[in-house]
Parts: C-alpha cells; sequence; structure tokens
C-alpha cells in the first residue's frame, strides 16, 4: 500500500512530466473518480509552485518545472500569483513567524476594541463586580476553610478529652470494683462508720422525750446536728455534752450554723470513745458578738453501745 | 507523454516560447449551437445540471491538458468537447460523456505529440534558447489586487493564508503545525482550506486586474 510520502512525491512526478503515460493516465483518472485526491493533487501543484518561486527546487526539477509550467498563460498566472502571496506574506511578517495562539486576553482586548463605548463601560463595570466578588468569595473561602480547621481542632481535642475522661472513668470504676471487694471481705462492712444524732427543736429540749444515739462497734465518731430555731440567730455558738450526772464530757466553741434543707443547724462531732452507754446533756449557747453567751436550750439524749 | 505545443515552438534547449501569431489549429468541425444542444441533453434531462456537469467537464479538461503541460489548456478542452458533440451529432450513443471527453483529450495529446515529433529539428538549427517570459501585468498592480482581496478575507482566513505560505522549509513547518493547533484541524484539512482559499485569492486578484483593464495575470 502506498504511504501519502508516497503518493505525493508520484503527484510531483506527474507534475513534472516524468511519468509514463500509463502512469500518468492512473493519476488523472484516479483525481477525476475522486475528489480528495483532485484536492490533494491540486495542492501538490500550489506547493510545487511555491517551491519554484522560493528556489526551493534542485536544478532538474527547476528544469523540469519550467518546461511544463511556464508555457501556458494560465499556469505563469499561477506562479506570479505564487510569487506575490509568498512577498505578501514575508513583508507581513511581524514579532514572530510562529503564529502562537493568541492569548485569551489578546482576543478579547481585539474584540473589546470594536465594540461601542456604553459596551465597553458595561463590559468593564462587569469584570470590575465579577473580579470583586471573586475576591470576596476568596476571601470568605479563606476564613471558612480557618474555621473548619480550628473546629476540627477542637473536635479532635474533644475527643482527646473525652479519651482521657473515659480511661479515668475506667480508672476509678476498677478502683470501685476493687474497693467494694475489699469492703465484701470485711464483716462490719454493714455498720455505718460514722453515728449521726439529728436533734431538733422543741421536743428534744424537753427531758420528757428521749433521743438515742446508737453507736456501732466500728463507728469512730458520732454527728451530732441541732436544729436552730429561726430566732437562734448568733454569730457564734457554743456547745456543752455532759452526763445527766452533770460530768462534762466535751465542750465545743467558735461553731457557726449552717444553713440546710431542715433549716439552720449546728453540727460538730464526738469521738465515740469519749461516749459511754449513758444518758446525756447538751447544752447549746449562742455567743453575741459582744462575747456574752446565752443559752439557747438543752437537749437530752442516750448513747446505746451494741 | 507530455502535451505538445500547438501554438508554439518547443526548443531543444527546455525553453519554450509561446508564439500567439503562431500556426493556429483549425478544427474542421466547429460546434453548433445544435450541436451544443445536443451535449447537453446527452448530459441530462435537465438543461440548468446539464451545464453544470458541460462546465465540469470542461474544467476537468483544461486541468488534464494543464498538467499534461500544453500551452493553450483551454483550446483544447474546447476541441475534446466539440469533437465529442461531433460525434453525438453523428448519432453515436455516448454512455459517459465524461470519460469519453477524456479519451479525446488523451488522443489529442497523441496526435500533437507526433505532430510535434515531426516539427522537430535538428540542434544546430534551433535557436537560442531563452529566458522565461516575463511576468504578465504590471507587478504593482498586482500586488495592490492581492492585498485587496486579502483584507477582504476575515481576519481568522487571512491569518490562515499568510501564515500557512511565510517562511522558508522550517519555519514553514512550524507555522503549519501553529495553525494546525490553532484552528484545531489535521495536516491534510488545513492543506485544503489553505488551498480553496489561494483559489479564491487569485480568481479575486485576476478579476480585479480585469476590472482595472490591466489584465492579464
Amino acid at each position: 500500500m502506498r504511504s501519502e510520502r508516497d503518493d505525493e512525491k508520484l503527484m510531483v512526478q506527474y507534475l513534472l512530466g516524468n511519468l509514463s503515460e500509463e502512469e500518468q493516465v492512473r493519476i488523472e483518472d484516479r483525481a477525476f473518480s475522486d475528489s480528495n485526491y483532485m484536492g490533494a493533487l491540486e495542492a501538490a501543484e500550489a506547493d510545487l509552485i511555491d517551491a519554484y518561486v522560493r528556489n526551493e527546487l534542485p536544478q532538474p526539477e527547476r528544469r523540469g518545472f519550467e518546461r511544463r509550467f511556464l508555457i501556458s498563460p494560465q499556469r505563469r498566472s499561477k506562479v506570479e500569483f505564487a510569487r506575490d502571496l509568498a512577498r505578501i506574506a514575508e513583508a507581513s511578517k511581524t514579532a514572530g513567524a510562529v503564529p502562537a495562539r493568541p492569548s485569551v486576553w489578546l482576543s478579547l482586548i481585539t474584540m473589546a476594541r470594536a465594540w461601542n463605548p456604553a459596551l465597553q463601560f458595561a463590559v468593564v463595570l462587569i469584570a470590575v463586580i465579577s473580579v470583586a466578588g471573586a475576591s470576596w468569595l476568596m476571601v470568605q473561602n479563606r476564613a471558612m476553610r480557618s474555621r473548619v480547621a480550628s473546629l476540627e481542632t477542637e473536635r479532635r481535642d474533644l475527643e482527646t478529652r473525652e479519651e482521657a475522661l473515659r480511661r479515668q472513668l475506667g480508672d476509678e470504676q476498677n478502683r470501685a470494683g476493687s474497693l467494694a471487694a475489699e469492703l465484701q471481705r470485711r464483716p462490719s462492712v454493714g455498720a455505718p462508720p460514722v453515728a449521726s444524732l439529728v436533734l431538733l427543736p422543741g421536743l428534744s429540749r424537753a427531758e420528757t422525750s428521749r433521743t438515742q444515739l446508737v453507736v456501732n462497734s466500728s463507728a469512730q465518731l458520732a454527728h451530732i446536728e441541732i436544729v436552730l430555731e429561726a430566732r437562734d440567730d448568733y454569730p457564734r455558738y457554743t456547745s456543752e455534752l455532759r452526763t445527766r450526772s452533770g460530768e462534762e464530757i466535751l465542750i465545743r466553741s467558735n461553731l457557726t450554723r449552717r444553713r440546710t434543707a431542715a433549716g439552720y443547724v449546728v453540727s460538730f462531732d464526738v469521738p465515740t470513745s469519749a461516749l459511754g452507754a449513758a444518758e446525756y446533756e447538751l447544752a447549746l449557747k449562742g455567743v453575741g458578738s459582744d462575747g456574752r453567751p446565752q443559752d439557747l436550750g438543752y437537749y437530752y439524749f442516750s448513747v446505746q453501745k451494741p | 507523454m507530455g502535451c505538445p505545443v500547438l501554438l508554439g515552438r518547443f526548443y531543444p534547449a527546455g525553453r519554450v516560447v509561446v508564439d500567439p501569431a503562431g500556426e493556429t489549429r483549425r478544427s474542421k468541425w466547429s460546434l453548433t449551437q445544435q450541436g451544443f444542444d445536443g451535449l447537453l441533453t446527452a448530459l441530462g434531462p435537465d438543461r440548468g445540471t446539464a451545464a453544470d456537469r458541460y462546465l465540469d467537464i470542461r474544467r476537468n479538461l483544461v486541468r488534464l491538458f494543464e498538467w499534461r503541460g500544453c500551452p493553450t489548456p483551454d483550446e483544447y478542452a474546447d476541441e475534446a468537447i466539440n469533437r465529442c458533440a461531433r460525434k453525438l451529432a453523428e448519432g453515436e450513443q455516448i454512455r459517459d460523456v465524461a470519460t469519453y471527453c477524456i479519451g479525446i483529450a488523451r488522443m489529442l495529446v497523441l496526435e500533437m505529440s507526433r505532430e510535434l515529433a515531426k516539427e522537430a529539428r535538428p540542434l544546430d538549427k534551433a535557436p537560442e534558447p531563452q529566458t522565461p517570459p516575463e511576468p504578465v501585468g504590471d507587478p504593482e498592480f498586482r500586488m495592490e489586487c492581492l492585498q485587496r482581496c486579502l483584507d477582504q478575507l476575515s481576519a481568522e482566513n487571512r491569518k490562515l493564508i499568510l501564515h500557512y505560505y511565510q517562511g522558508d522549509k522550517e519555519e514553514k513547518i512550524k507555522n503549519r503545525k501553529g495553525l494546525m493547533q490553532i484552528f484545531g484541524v489535521p495536516p491534510s484539512t488545513l492543506r485544503m482550506r489553505a488551498l480553496r482559499l489561494r483559489e479564491g485569492l487569485h480568481l479575486c486578484a485576476l478579476n480585479c486586474l480585469q476590472r482595472q483593464g490591466r489584465t492579464s495575470m
């Protein structure tokens, strides 16, 4: 199969009259039946003419060309036209010979020059708005990215903290588990370590009502809480605990009241070792700002040690 | 085999000089209106279409004689058509007029080659070789017309035709690659596009010169 280059060479030889009659007929028949081939033959003729006017043909071909092309007015006209076209093409050379792909900006500017001033103004305005819009979007985009990054960091911190808390919780649970196990191992687990006694105003102040404080063997302290009446408002309080026989057991001074759900209370702890199984009297005194004590009430209770 | 010189002389040195006042070829049969009508009828029932076909056939005949190096391709083409019309007038059945005309054209080329051979002269009797004929028409006007025709082209086509034919070998190849990129077409398409533009420009320039009475290009 003949390549395009071979075809081209054959066409040139045909145009220069260097082929046999048979080959000439073959080329002509193909040209008359195939428009593409006819076009290629015409293009080859144009290129040959150009090569001639540019002195690019070797001497033998040049002579053949002159014999073949310079005898008819039509072909001479073609040769002269090719010469003129080459001259104008060379003269039109500007900055560079290579017709580089025109830049989009250059094309736009060229196009814009042909517009009327109103259209030019409108386009410039649109361009300015577009640039401003694009800049704003870029700034927004950047801020958004920064915010997203910060949120991401925050999320990671929270995850880390959550993880730490989970670990801590796990540790606490383990500890609680081991403490529970230890408590189970101890036989006295059921008894509270602190004995509590709440003394209410009113009945407990009277000898007729006796309150009991049960002190288990495991209890180290007895927590005594005295609920005050609204009028018993002093900066300091003193509590004196004694047996019914008058033996003083404990005096606690400088006590302050505190608010609880039940009202104002004064509380203090007594070592259980100081309490025997007996009946006791507790005197509560309010100490005013002048330092003078004022009796507020006497409470009676008994201690039981099972 | 090339077309012999009918209206001029062929010199052994290879130069050809057309002699307008030289021997003129006389056809024994000339085309009459009746003969032309018969030819058109053979080309098709519709006269308009037949006329187009006639013009195609004549254009191809002119091309063929030009390719074969005839000095007067138009006259040879007309002679081939006349002979075909004559055969038709004589009642010959011709299936494909175009192919028949091409056949006649090739016979004409052979006939004239034989006549050329008879006219061949020894070298010592041949005149001195002559230089190629001077360009026809005023070069200045030719350039002016061509420039005007270029100005009539669209910017894209003007760029194409000027860049396509600009520069020497290497530069030309580079230019054409650039054009292929710009227009996004393969080499063959670019070549044909340039050729058609070139033909149009040539015709435009010829018409321009004719209008100015500065023929012929």
